[in-house]
């Protein structure tokens, strides 16, 4: 079980954990064989964002072969499990312990809500666009947002805040304006409700948590209805074709040639693309491009490809509505209490499906946040009222 | 409906580069037939007068300012290369 890919020897105060999808100049790896032993010839803009704001690097944590899968389960260098066999990211595991005050890293199919969801932290995905994704590993770049872990709101709230800022090198960067209000926007929370679309399969664990939350959130007076929406189902199958897609067409660069992994069985050119790339990739990343290649293809890109881009603006669109009458919305962040290597042996879609509680958020760019279990999404720029639920939740005084 | 047989599933990974196991390609057919059907649902969301969203926050095109600045150099950029000669990328002989 391997925490870190990589951890310093003298950490300072503060210390602070990033997902191996940040580049570092001391090595990325992206949980994949392809980049093992890649050194990146800069460091990310966030990492001098955070030493800015007085947090130090302890160390790079251990992820998923490019962030796709359910808790890092696919990463080369081996799932991360607690005692009772149970699957936990490690950045989730690094924060629990208390080695660090914060994780930072690429949420690109909701890995990190799911972990965070599961080890009882607080998670903040921003608005998209507000945080640099110059120097991560880009997957699905339309959608994948750095996040923030911490054990408790104020500490992810301090730590969002040192990374939140507009960055010229990030073309999707939005405006120093625009970062301002996720750091400073006021708070309105009055109603908030819980999708019963979402509700409907999960285990008693995760009922129970959602239901706290509401009797958490009732008794300081907030309003909570319960609702449908179910167009926001179609979030999970929009968000699968675009992420594949995407994620295709970025891992088309790792061919064995300018870097990473290259096989030594190759005689021709077209040996030495296909063996390393075989030889480097995992299962669930090779079926991800494959999927990705063929809702891209020319006889499918209209039919499946533009369709999710249309499902998309769809789903956005609900979002908004459900915002005007909404300050929050409650969904789980995934249907189990746990999941073990059993699970995800038996189907390589479970971080497909369990994506149905991550994608509307993903797929929309607003924030979400993982409170006592259980997700929050509220409307863009207002992280400050989603923390300020998450603070009832969780009981932090302060 | 996408990859549904064999042959287009290898004519998939040719596209790719990537070779799969008989095994992987079981499962990768199970995969698709799993999508396939969601995608069918999706199909059915009416999105006819619904414009694609290719971006979700309103960022226009992003043009940095025509100056040089620092730029990484040849043996920065190929410190993580597999095979270099010479200042340049190895690769097999593609013509005899």
């Amino acid at each position: 079980m391997k925490l870190y890919i990589s951890k310093n020897k003298t950490v300072g105060a503060s210390p602070v954990v990033l997902d191996d999808m940040i580049l570092t100049a001391d090595g990325t790896a992206a949980g994949s064989k392809m980049l093992n032993n890649y050194k990146s010839p800069f460091d990310a803009t966030l990492t001098k964002s955070l030493s800015a704001a007085g947090y130090s690097v302890a160390g790079k944590a251990n992820v998923g072969e490019f962030g796709i899968d359910l808790l890092g389960e696919t990463s080369y260098f081996g799932a991360v499990t607690d005692k009772s066999g149970n699957l936990c990211l490690a950045s989730a595991e690094i924060v629990r312990s208390g080695e660090a005050v914060a994780a930072v890293g690429l949420d690109v199919n909701g890995a990190q809500r799911r972990a965070a969801a599961l080890a009882g932290l607080v998670y903040m995905k921003p608005t998209y666009g507000t945080v640099s994704r110059f120097g991560t590993v880009s997957v699905a770049a339309s959608g994948e947002c750095i996040g923030v872990m911490a054990k408790n709101v104020s500490e992810c709230k301090a730590a969002l805040a040192a990374v939140v800022g507009h960055d010229a090198a990030d073309g999707t960067s939005l405006s120093e304006e625009a970062c301002d209000r996720v750091k400073n926007g006021a708070v309105r929370l009055k109603k908030a409700a819980i999708i019963k679309n979402f509700t409907a399969n999960v285990d008693d664990g995760t009922a129970t948590r959602t239901e706290a939350a509401r009797a958490a959130l009732t008794a300081e007076g907030i309003t909570v209805d319960e609702i449908d929406c179910d167009v926001l189902t179609h979030a999970k199958t929009a968000w699968g074709v675009l992420m594949c897609a995407e994620l295709c067409s970025n891992l088309s660069r790792y061919d064995g040639v300018k870097y990473g992994h290259r096989s030594e069985n190759y005689t021709t050119l077209d040996e030495l693309y296909t063996n390393s790339r075989t030889e480097a990739f995992g299962e669930l990343v090779k079926t991800a491009i494959l999927y990705g290649s063929a809702v891209l293809s020319e006889g499918n890109y209209i039919q499946v490809y533009d369709k999710a881009l249309r499902v998309r603006r769809v789903i956005t669109e609900a979002l908004a509505r459900l915002h005007r009458e909404y300050d929050v919305l409650i969904i789980p962040a995934c249907s189990k209490s746990a999941y073990t290597l059993d699970n995800v042996a038996a189907s390589k879609q479970l971080p497909f499906d369990e994506a149905l509680y991550t994608a509307p958020a993903s797929i929309s760019g607003v924030p979400a946040a993982v409170a006592g279990g259980i997700q929050l999404i509220g409307a863009p720029f207002s992280e400050n009222t989603l923390f300020e639920a998450a603070k009832i939740i969780t009981g932090e005084t302060e | 409906m996408l990859v549904t047989d064999k042959d287009s599933l290898s004519q998939l990974k040719k596209l790719n580069k990537l070779a799969l196991t008989a095994a992987q390609d079981e499962d990768t057919l199970t995969f698709f037939a799993a999508k396939n059907a969601e995608l069918e649902k999706m199909a059915a969301l009416d999105t006819e007068c619904v414009e694609a969203m290719i971006r979700v926050m309103p960022i226009s095109a992003v043009l940095r300012e025509d100056k040089a600045t620092a730029h990484f150099t040849r043996d920065e950029l190929q410190a993580s290369a597999p095979d270099v000669r010479g200042g340049y990328l190895k690769v097999p002989r593609l013509l005899e």
